[in-house]
């Protein structure tokens, strides 16, 4: 990140990759958290990595899941290794019938784990209105000062799962940024460096695999699809299309970023960006661009310009 | 942080019903309206004035100088600040408190913290019978709080408790946790005959049992999760003055099959 200098189309380039004058455009939504902790961190890593499958994109998921950070047992109320779990999801409703049935399918299921609130707000949402059924009417619950856990007799013990958990409205979903360039070797790995800089941010995940795209979307299909495949970015469309890639540009990632808050998914941009940059500059990236549809969906707009480190 | 002293004149001729000597009914009081408080009614009215040298200004702190086992209703729906007897104190003390600190420097009557709702009540001595039992009419024992007491208690403590924590470190009386339907009881020195009967949910702890109903079931001895939660829960609200740490598995009976039997019996490795 040594030189900087701005192009005749106001592209800044860093370490001769360009960073694209746009920016990418996020959206409201609801989000909560559960902390999962267990007999060790593996089987808290486990359940969690189990809850938060299926959860790449709101619209065809239901949620959007990731693992936030792993939790020290010091932290964790019952004095064992845990993991902080966050869904998203376009409503409170919406976020707790998901938790209901990931908890109740993944976590419940998983061996010695118990259920925690992970995000603490005024407002809450029941976590255990699902799973707790599970006790056929040997359930019971014990109330310490504000908070209640039901206590679920199950094969290896009981199931400990409290029975509300925060919710926040004003969290966001759909920080972003692509890394464009010559392989896709070089593109990807650029982008697992940029996903472990974001991942020490707390308060955000990436939710897609292992936090990278390779399917970014435009708003709607000739087949009357919600989404469909970004063609402006797709290498094998260059020349077909309107294409937004230049003739060294064969691989285009993306990274997805939803935060708790726009102020954490701001510190991940910049993390991510950070990363990118310096990890990209020996592996034929290019480009740093975002994905936009126009600012006209979402409340949120991340000029690139604003969060490079 | 500004209080209000009251202290003793004499042994009182009969039984004084303390229940207006809260923090939150005394603010605002010039120390003559205080002082012109009843606290005494039949043929012998008296008044606080009269039982008391008061001195100070009302804030959130109220110390009764000088205890007797005549002063019913201390601390009676006490919502705030901190009431601190020199001594002792006769039934239904915190009866109704909701939040704040009632420290009793002595022992306690019967019927302590009845209808308990929140707050902590300490009590340096023994307290009497039927502790946190509610009143005719009323449905919940104790159904929030803790109590801690440092000595022993007479029969029925915790009868009819819903929620909250009671803490003995002397001897619990017999019959605890009688018709109990929630909150937890623990018991340092152990629990003595008729733990638990007719309990329907809640959680007696305690290194023994003597002499276990017959309708409770044996579950064995387990590792329960709850517990590792309970000990840090109360480690972090009540510092030193914590229930003792539980290592290892306990032993849990089941009950009372006899009621609901949602309620427990954990037996701690003493």
């Amino acid at each position: 990140m040594s030189e900087e200098k701005v192009t005749s189309n106001e592209a800044i380039v860093r370490s001769g990759i360009a960073i694209d004058d746009t920016f990418a455009e996020a959206f409201g939504m609801s989000a909560s958290g559960v902390v999962i902790t267990a007999d060790s961190a593996k089987w808290a890593q486990q359940s969690a990595v189990t809850m938060t499958g299926f959860g790449t994109s709101v619209i065809g998921c239901g949620a959007e899941c990731g693992i936030d950070h792993e939790v020290a047992a010091s932290d964790t109320p019952d004095g064992r290794p845990g993991v902080r779990v966050l869904v998203f999801g376009f409503a409170p409703d919406m976020v707790e019938e998901q938790l209901k049935n990931r908890v109740g399918q993944c976590v419940l299921t998983s061996p010695g784990s118990a259920c925690f609130n992970g995000v603490e707000a005024g407002q809450k949402i029941g976590l255990s209105s699902g799973p707790r059924f599970f006790g056929d009417g040997w359930q019971t619950a014990r109330k310490l000062g504000d908070k209640r856990y039901w206590r679920v007799p199950v094969m290896d013990g009981e199931f400990i799962i409290e029975d509300k958990v925060g919710v926040v409205t004003d969290a966001v979903g759909g920080g972003n940024f692509l890394v464009i360039g010559r392989d896709r070797v070089g593109v990807l790995e650029t982008c697992e460096l940029a996903v472990e800089a974001i991942a020490k941010v707390p308060g955000v995940i990436t939710p897609f695999p292992g936090g990278i795209v390779r399917s970014g979307s435009k708003v709607g299909s000739k087949y009357g699809a919600p989404a469909s495949t970004n063609d402006a970015f797709c290498p094998v469309l260059r020349g077909a299309v309107s294409s937004n890639l230049g003739p060294e540009d064969n691989c285009v990632l993306e990274i997805v970023i939803d935060g708790l808050t726009s102020e954490a998914v701001g510190q991940a941009m910049t993390a991510g960006l950070a990363a990118a940059l310096e990890a990209g500059q020996s592996r034929n990236v290019t480009r740093i661009s975002a994905g936009n549809y126009g600012g006209n969906l979402g409340q949120h707009h991340y000029h690139l310009k604003d969060y490079l480190p | 942080m500004s209080a209000l002293t009251l202290k003793l004149r004499f042994a009182p001729p009969v039984r004084l019903n303390l229940s207006a000597l809260v923090p939150g009914r005394l603010t605002g009081m010039s120390l003559a309206e205080i002082c012109a408080l009843p606290v005494s009614g039949g043929r012998q009215p008296l008044s606080v004035g009269e039982c008391f040298e008061v001195s100070g200004s009302p804030g959130e702190v109220l110390r009764l100088e000088g205890g007797s086992d005549r002063f019913d209703y201390v601390g009676a729906d006490h919502a705030g600040g901190e009431i601190v007897v020199e001594g002792a104190v006769g039934a239904y003390a915190g009866r109704r408190m909701k939040a704040g600190k009632l420290d009793i420097r002595g022992d306690a009557g019967d019927c302590l913290a009845s209808n308990l709702r929140g707050g902590l009540v300490t009590v340096s001595g023994s307290a009497g019978c039927h502790l946190g039992l509610p009143k005719p009419g009323e449905k919940d024992g104790m159904a929030g709080g803790t109590v801690i007491v440092q000595g022993d208690t007479g029969e029925f403590p915790g009868e009819r408790m819903r929620r909250g924590l009671l803490l003995v470190k002397g001897r619990l009386g017999e019959n605890s946790g009688a018709r109990m339907m929630g909150g937890v009881i623990w018991a340092e020195q152990g629990l003595s005959r008729g733990a638990g009967a007719q309990m329907r949910r809640g959680t007696l702890i305690g290194p023994m049992v003597e002499t276990p109903l017959a309708t409770f079931a044996d579950c064995g001895e387990l590792d329960l999760l709850i517990v590792r939660i309970m000990d840090r829960h109360w480690r972090e609200q009540l510092g030193e003055s914590a229930p003792p740490a539980i290592t290892g598995p306990t032993r849990r009976l089941m009950g009372d099959m006899a009621s609901l039997g949602k309620g427990e019996i954990l037996l701690t490795q003493s």
